[in-house]
């Protein structure tokens, strides 16, 4: 592996964190439609309130956001896409049990994002093999197995974790430009993230 | 003597009695508005009376006692209306930094109003530094980012003859709005009829361009015409507008947006350009050396539905032979005409 502030390593760095930048775009382009889908067809007002931290919902909202090393940011972004995979995978599943053949569209939909969430998650560990820090193993960043809710609160957690990820992708797409920006990662170690 | 100066404040359309200090109803006394007698039809005994004050009854009005003309009471009436509910807009010029409020009331009240906002992110309280000018703006920093918590603003007017509300309730992406973008300029291309070089640089107010990328959106037409065209632009602060009217002048504006949330900018300040023309030639055809009128100064411009020049088209030399060779068949063509 190439050492980490090595030229090829920064132009894989910036050639891959400009691939990501654009594979966030088009994520959250891609929520934001399965939202409005998502909405409609749960019968859901597109403007109602759900908590604040929704129970193993990764929080994108970050303070001191800009003090964040690279490896920090990558770290927290992959954590988050992990959880985020394990979310839409349980919605997707719920959704067939609950409507079935009925609502296709939805499901379709639903699969559509939940691949682009693991392709990113993909691509971040690419980017942490690159910082020479490697990803964390999966079972440490799982998330733990979500309380159980009733069809509404299901609704609703849903609108939730598709609200959050709507927000994860713009925070992405932000944390790989400074990234692409910085150039080689701290030396300091790695803080392990946040369990949800 | 006894003086007793304050200021009264009233609202428009009410009746409103003054008492002459501490004297007896039936003192004689003499009221003054700003240094002018009141006739005595306003009086009620020593009161005044001034029914249905309207804003010209704003003033200083002075009570005197009859024979010695001390001064017993003096007052400062100020005639107004109590506070329409303000209308409050929040906005990020500067993300990420942080967002400004401002505020205004839809009418004025002609009477002095204090303001007091207060901003709420869940369940934080955040403080609005007031700005010193202009007095009707507050700042504040993001504490985070990338949160889906809404804000919620309440501006508060008060008055001494009322107060009123409103509130906004907004998330972080949506009131982010940069400032239009700077020093738009639009100059000819040499030797490009059908070209103009638009440059500009990024508000001065947009902190970090290169975190926070803006695109652009760039509107055009001659002035001749109404209807404009327009070009998204995701990245570059430049463009090269190549299906200008030729020998027409333009007029152009640039917007710009954050590359991923919030709204556009207003329109930048218009920009005026002409493409470049070629400069008139004279002919040396013996007509012309003969020739005791004025020398001819014809300058020939292609129709606007050319596409022999066209951006397709000039591009390497072999293109600016088309070119050339156009030229020489429309100059051939002005002659017949001449």
């Amino acid at each position: 592996m190439a050492a980490a502030d090595s030229p090829s390593a920064a132009f894989q760095r910036r050639d891959l964190c400009s691939r990501g930048i654009r594979l966030a775009g088009k994520m959250r382009s891609d929520v934001i439609d399965l939202l409005d889908t998502y909405v409609e067809r749960q019968g859901l007002d597109a403007s109602a309130s759900v908590a604040a931290a929704v129970e193993g919902v990764p929080v994108a909202a970050a303070e001191r956001w800009d003090e964040q090393t690279g490896t920090q940011r990558l770290l927290e972004n992959l954590a988050a896409y992990r959880a985020f995979r394990a979310l839409l995978a349980q919605m997707l599943e719920e959704q067939r049990e609950q409507l079935g053949e009925a609502d296709a569209a939805l499901g379709r939909a639903l699969a559509a994002v939940l691949l682009q969430v693991s392709a990113f998650s993909y691509h971040l560990e690419e980017l942490l093999r690159l910082e020479s820090h490697g990803p964390p193993s999966e079972e440490r960043a799982a998330s733990p197995p979500p309380p159980h809710l009733g069809l509404f609160e299901r609704k609703l957690r849903g609108l939730g974790v598709l609200r959050e990820l709507a927000q994860w992708a713009v925070r992405s797409a932000r944390d790989l430009r400074q990234l692409a920006k910085s150039g080689p990662s701290s030396s300091s170690a790695p803080s392990p993230p946040e369990s949800p | 003597s006894l003086t007793d100066s304050h200021i009264q404040y009233e609202r428009v359309g009410a009746d409103v009695t003054m008492k002459c200090g501490s004297m007896d109803w039936d003192a004689a006394v003499t009221w003054t508005a700003n240094g002018t007698d009141i006739d005595e039809s306003h009086l009620n005994g020593s009161y005044l009376i001034l029914k249905n004050v309207d804003l010209t009854q704003s003033g200083q009005y002075s009570c005197y006692e009859g024979s010695s003309w001390h001064l017993k009471y003096q007052t400062y009436l100020r005639v107004g209306t109590p506070p329409k509910e303000p209308v409050l807009m929040c906005r990020s010029n500067n993300y990420p930094k942080g967002f400004y409020c401002s505020w205004h009331l839809p009418t004025p009240t002609y009477i002095p109003n204090s303001f007091n906002i207060s901003v709420i992110h869940g369940t934080k309280e955040m403080v609005c530094e007031k700005d010193v000018f202009p007095k009707n703006r507050c700042h504040i920093r993001y504490l985070q980012l990338f949160s889906t918590v809404k804000y919620k603003v309440t501006l508060t007017v008060t008055n001494a003859l009322g107060k009123n509300s409103t509130t906004a309730t907004f998330d972080e992406f949506a009131i982010v709005k940069p400032d239009p973008p700077e020093s738009v300029v639009a100059k000819p291309v040499p030797n490009n009829p059908r070209r103009l070089e638009v440059s500009w640089q990024n508000p001065s107010s947009w902190p970090d361009p290169e975190s926070f990328p803006l695109k652009f959106f760039l509107r055009y037409r001659p002035l001749i015409l109404d209807q404009w065209q327009h070009v998204e632009l995701s990245d570059g602060t430049s463009h090269t507008i190549t299906d200008a009217y030729a020998g027409k002048e333009y007029i152009i504006q640039v917007a710009a947006k954050d590359n991923d949330i919030g709204t556009w900018s207003d329109w930048s300040v218009a920009v005026h350009a002409t493409p470049w023309t070629e400069e008139p030639k004279h002919l040396t055809t013996e007509a012309q050396v003969t020739e005791t009128t004025s020398a001819s100064t014809s300058s020939f411009m292609p129709p606007p539905t050319t596409k022999i020049c066209d951006k397709g088209a000039v591009v390497g030399s072999g293109a600016m032979a088309v070119c050339w060779t156009a030229g020489l068949v429309l100059a051939a063509y002005g002659v017949l005409f001449i």
